[in-house]
């Protein structure tokens, strides 16, 4: 090969088309904007704000951790945690076994089958305003539904709102008839994950119904249930609207969930710090729940 | 318009795996050259470095003597066809073929002649309004080919083309590209793990195993001249016959068991050699006892043009000869071969070829 | 039941009828509720204060849902819902979309942690962030603007997730061909990438809006102003005095007015909405 006469320099290329080029940034700059500004910068202010005695208008004198002692010696945030760990107990088990329940049974392609997947998708769509608008009037004592249908089989419906002892059941259940569709949905796209012919595998092995469901149907959508589980923990364990326009947190704040006592500390009372150290507190408690969740179930057998 | 393409020691390294080590090549204007090698050997890597989807790290690249490796790939001239088409889907056939040339700015009406003049010659010019989606594979494959001839590039990069077609279209669109070749003179590299596509459409093969490159030169001479043991068994079908040397004395081989031939390797070369090979159109199936080695017949393959016995020899190897179409011979059969030395290779244990004496 | 071909068809009988029961009384408590609002908003508020059974009979009047085009701020919530929610949706499609193609096709330094960055801003729960959210708008002044509703969406990177999936999903040929044709990074996102990721857009988009529609916490605490309310803030003030002011029945109607947009819409879109919804659940 005969030299060429022009120089050449022999130093890495960064020629190629795939290079990195800080120039690339300017795609994801414009929602890291937002995404640092509205979320990384907020979060940290937040943590920040709940080491202070902060007002709306003054952030005060830094307490280190007195706002969250001054939480944990208050018996209407410990019931509000206590409150909102009971509400989570009633809906998430309720709300994966019922959405299972309503996947297995409704994974046919039948018409009747389509129009009551449809059915109970809907109400997801509605905004908790509209949910509680429905649910209080069906609670209502004398002339809610619910009363309607007791005085049919002749007796009174209890004042579920306003009773310590069935406020909160009430709540869980307009949230189980609101959330019921995303689980179903969700088992529903796993089952039909599963291949066709394991089930033709298990008829020629003369398998029951009932065996079928329980070693082989289950046990394929396992990683589902879980998920389904994380989610609803997730998601239940922010509940406001529902106890916040049905009862207000009432009665005798058996209701109060601790997103409520949030809002009523910053939004309410202005004790911005206070408010803010009880949303660290939620975060945490969030995503201890979820991991633990996560960790338990991955623990008992992750043999896939 | 075309041109020539200088590679000169270029390396390439992803992290501490050195992809491509100090290669160089020259491919003159106008000229078929196809890179010819197995999955892995570093021939698409190759192919995309020219066409600047893949950074050297050393070396240069230059198109008509000017650099090109600083350059990005829109700004090289070049013309590339994918193994998958790479058609812009939400576009039409139209669309997609005038892409490139809107992007250097090209005025509308030189746009529209080029692209009825390459609808023309491809015979798509029926489909120009279509949207890839309802082409056949064929059809994908001209609107490819349409999309790189209207840039009139400096030369055409086909990246193994032909792979996602059946059989049939696989032979048809070989043609086709012969022809262009022939029509637009154009400088092409045509990269392939097929050695018929590399026999039948190369002016020069450059055949690559393990990133490096094992030899150049027009097909027959790779055929019939190979310089490595890689070269000879990878180009050919069926596979050329290969035997361990046991010893040599002048230009006689001695092969396993009672099988020795006379070859045309130089004595002095002949201590070297590790391997014999000889192609299967250099063994004739004789009686029992007539040839220079007796074995049996374990597979016997009719092609419908010629038939290729698989024969057992007493060691083991199984040998393959040619047999004529209408061959009475059956599996199980006792027969003989016969071996045409003069047509053997010769290799020493680095697999490099021995060199031969001319033919008498 | 005559014996047919699938297999344990022949075993069918109490349990499914069991299960058939269970599922239709499920079916009948999930559009109960429903319907006998439904009833309510068509009778008169004073037969009904007077006899609730009445909703079972005629007669079913639409005063109500006249009322609602006269009285109320209801109409001039729905419009703040739209634009606010009309807002969001594009913002999130353009900058999920430019973000997603970078992450997914471009290669930058420190690319691959601010991805990661990112994927744990979906962990963080609207609660911990919204008291500092509130603060900062408030000297901002951006509390019953438009924009002040709008922009906390924005932040949300489940949009960035599910356009980085697509992207990278997209075969990378398309890329190089249209880098050997001279096309820029950018030209190569907007005129050969974006227009193949239009079902994502749609999936994206529908389910948006829908969050942002139904959006509460956030329009209550930063729209305190009644002109300034989302239909979901509007509604449930609403539900505050509803035993002395317009009665049973307006706000039976209120309630069909306000959830019937949304559940047209989900008639025509399920088949995107249950896609939104699973995919963001599933992220």
């Amino acid at each position: 090969m005969t030299a060429r006469s022009a120089p050449s320099i022999k130093r890495r290329r960064t020629a190629s088309a795939n290079a990195p080029d800080w120039r690339n940034a300017l795609f994801v700059a414009p929602y890291l904007f937002f995404f640092v500004t509205l979320l990384v910068f907020p979060l940290f202010w937040g943590i920040w704000l709940s080491f202070h005695k902060a007002d709306i208008f003054t952030n005060g004198p830094f307490i280190g951790l007195g706002n969250y002692l001054r939480l944990f010696n208050d018996a209407v945030f410990l019931q509000s945690v206590g409150n909102t760990f009971y509400f989570v107990l009633l809906t998430v088990p309720t709300l994966a076994l019922l959405g299972l329940f309503l996947a297995l049974s409704l994974n046919s392609n039948s018409r009747l089958a389509t129009i009551l997947r449809g059915l109970f998708f809907s109400s997801s769509v509605l905004s908790v305003t509209i949910v509680t608008l429905i649910w209080r009037f069906v609670f209502i004592p004398q002339y809610g539904l619910l009363s309607a249908i007791y005085k049919l089989f002749g007796s009174e419906v209890p004042s579920f709102l306003t009773d310590p002892n069935l406020a909160m059941i009430a709540i869980a259940i307009t949230t189980i008839w609101w959330c019921i569709g995303l689980p179903m949905m969700l088992f529903l796209a796993a089952l039909q994950q599963i291949p066709a012919d394991i089930y033709e595998a298990a008829a020629l092995d003369n398998a029951s119904r009932w065996r079928t469901l329980i070693s082989i149907t289950l046990p394929s959508i396992r990683r589902t249930f879980v998920l389904v589980v994380i989610i609803q923990i997730v998601m239940q364990f922010q509940l406001f609207g529902q106890a916040w326009l049905m009862t207000r947190g009432g009665p005798n704040n058996t209701t109060r969930a601790i997103v409520l006592h949030i809002y009523d500390l910053a939004f309410r009372r202005w004790d911005v710090g206070m408010g803010a150290a009880a949303s660290e507190v939620l975060f945490v408690l969030i995503l201890a729940a979820a991991t633990i969740q996560f960790l338990t179930s991955r623990s008992a057998g992750d043999r896939s | 318009m075309t041109a020539e393409i200088d590679i000169r020691n270029v390396s390439k390294s992803y992290g501490p795996l050195k992809v491509i080590e100090n290669l160089s090549l020259s491919i003159p204007a106008h000229e078929f050259v196809v890179f010819l090698g197995p999955s892995g050997c570093g021939k698409s890597t190759l192919l995309r470095m020219i066409a600047g989807l893949e950074g050297i790290d050393d070396g240069e690249i230059l198109i008509n003597g000017e650099r090109v490796d600083p350059l990005p790939p829109g700004k090289r001239g070049l013309a590339m066809v994918f193994q998958s088409y790479a058609l812009y889907p939400h576009m039409t056939v139209r669309q997609n073929m005038a892409f490139g040339l809107e992007n250097l700015a090209t005025p509308a009406p030189v746009i529209a002649e080029r692209i009825a003049a390459a609808a023309r010659m491809l015979e798509i010019d029926h489909l120009l309004d279509r949207k890839p989606g309802q082409l056949s594979g064929g059809q994908r494959q001209r609107v490819a080919i349409g999309r790189a001839v209207v840039k009139e590039p400096k030369a055409f990069l086909f990246d193994e083309p032909l792979s996602n077609l059946d059989a049939a279209l696989r032979a048809r669109t070989r043609i086709e590209i012969a022809q262009l070749h022939q029509r637009l003179r154009a400088t092409m590299i045509f990269v392939t793990h097929d050695q018929i596509e590399a026999m039948t459409l190369a002016e020069r093969i450059v055949v690559m195993n393990n990133r490096r490159i094992e030899q150049i030169g027009p097909p027959m001479e790779i055929y019939d001249q190979p310089a490595t043991r890689f070269v000879a068994s990878f180009v050919g079908t069926p596979q050329m016959n290969f035997f361990d040397v046991r010893g040599a004395t002048g230009s006689q081989i001695r092969l396993d068991g009672t099988l020795s031939l006379s070859t045309r390797v130089d004595p002095i070369d002949a201590g070297r050699a590790a391997a014999l090979g000889i192609r299967c159109e250099a063994v004739r199936v004789t009686g029992e006892g007539q040839g220079d080695a007796d074995g049996v017949i374990d597979v016997l393959e009719r092609l419908g043009d010629r038939a290729l016995a698989h024969v057992r020899l007493p060691g083991g190897q199984t040998v393959i000869a040619n047999e004529i179409a209408q061959t009475k011979l059956r599996v199980g059969d006792r027969v003989g071969l016969g071996f045409d030395g003069a047509k053997a290779h010769l290799f020493d244990a680095a697999g490099v070829a021995l060199p031969l004496r001319s033919a008498p | 039941m005559s014996a047919r071909s699938t297999p344990g068809a022949a075993r069918r009988g109490f349990g499914d009828h069991i299960i058939l029961v269970a599922v239709l009384a499920l079916s009948i408590a999930m559009i109960a509720p429903a319907l006998w609002v439904i009833g309510l908003s068509l009778k008169d508020n004073h037969e009904v204060m007077a006899n609730p059974n009445s909703v079972f009979h005629p007669p079913y009047i639409i005063d109500n849902y006249v009322n609602i085009l006269y009285g109320g701020g209801v109409l001039r919530w729905i419009l703040n819902s739209l634009i606010v929610s009309v807002g969001l949706t594009f913002g999130t499609l353009l900058l999920s979309s430019l973000a997603g193609y970078g992450f997914a096709r471009l290669d930058f330094p420190g690319r691959n942690i601010l991805f990661i960055v990112v994927l744990f801003g979906l962990a963080v729960p609207e609660q911990a962030v919204i008291v500092a959210r509130h603060q900062i708008f408030s000297l901002l002044k951006f509390h019953n603007t438009y924009h002040g509703i709008i922009l906390p969406g924005l932040s949300n990177a489940f949009g960035v997730f599910l356009m980085t999936q697509y992207f990278r999903a997209i075969p990378k040929e398309l890329d190089e061909a249209a880098l050997i044709d001279n096309a820029s990074r950018f030209k190569i996102f907007w005129k050969v990438l974006l227009p193949l990721t239009l079902p994502a857009q749609a999936t994206l988009g529908i389910f948006t809006f829908l969050l942002s529609w139904n959006d509460y916490f956030w329009p209550l605490i930063s729209a305190t102003e009644k002109n300034m309310y989302t239909l979901t803030v509007g509604m449930a003030s609403m539900q505050v005095n509803f035993a002395q002011s317009e009665g049973v029945g307006f706000l039976m109607a209120q309630a069909v007015f306000a959830g019937a947009p949304i559940f047209i819409v989900y008639l025509f879109f399920q088949k995107y909405i249950v896609t939104a919804v699973s995919g963001a659940a599933v992220r």
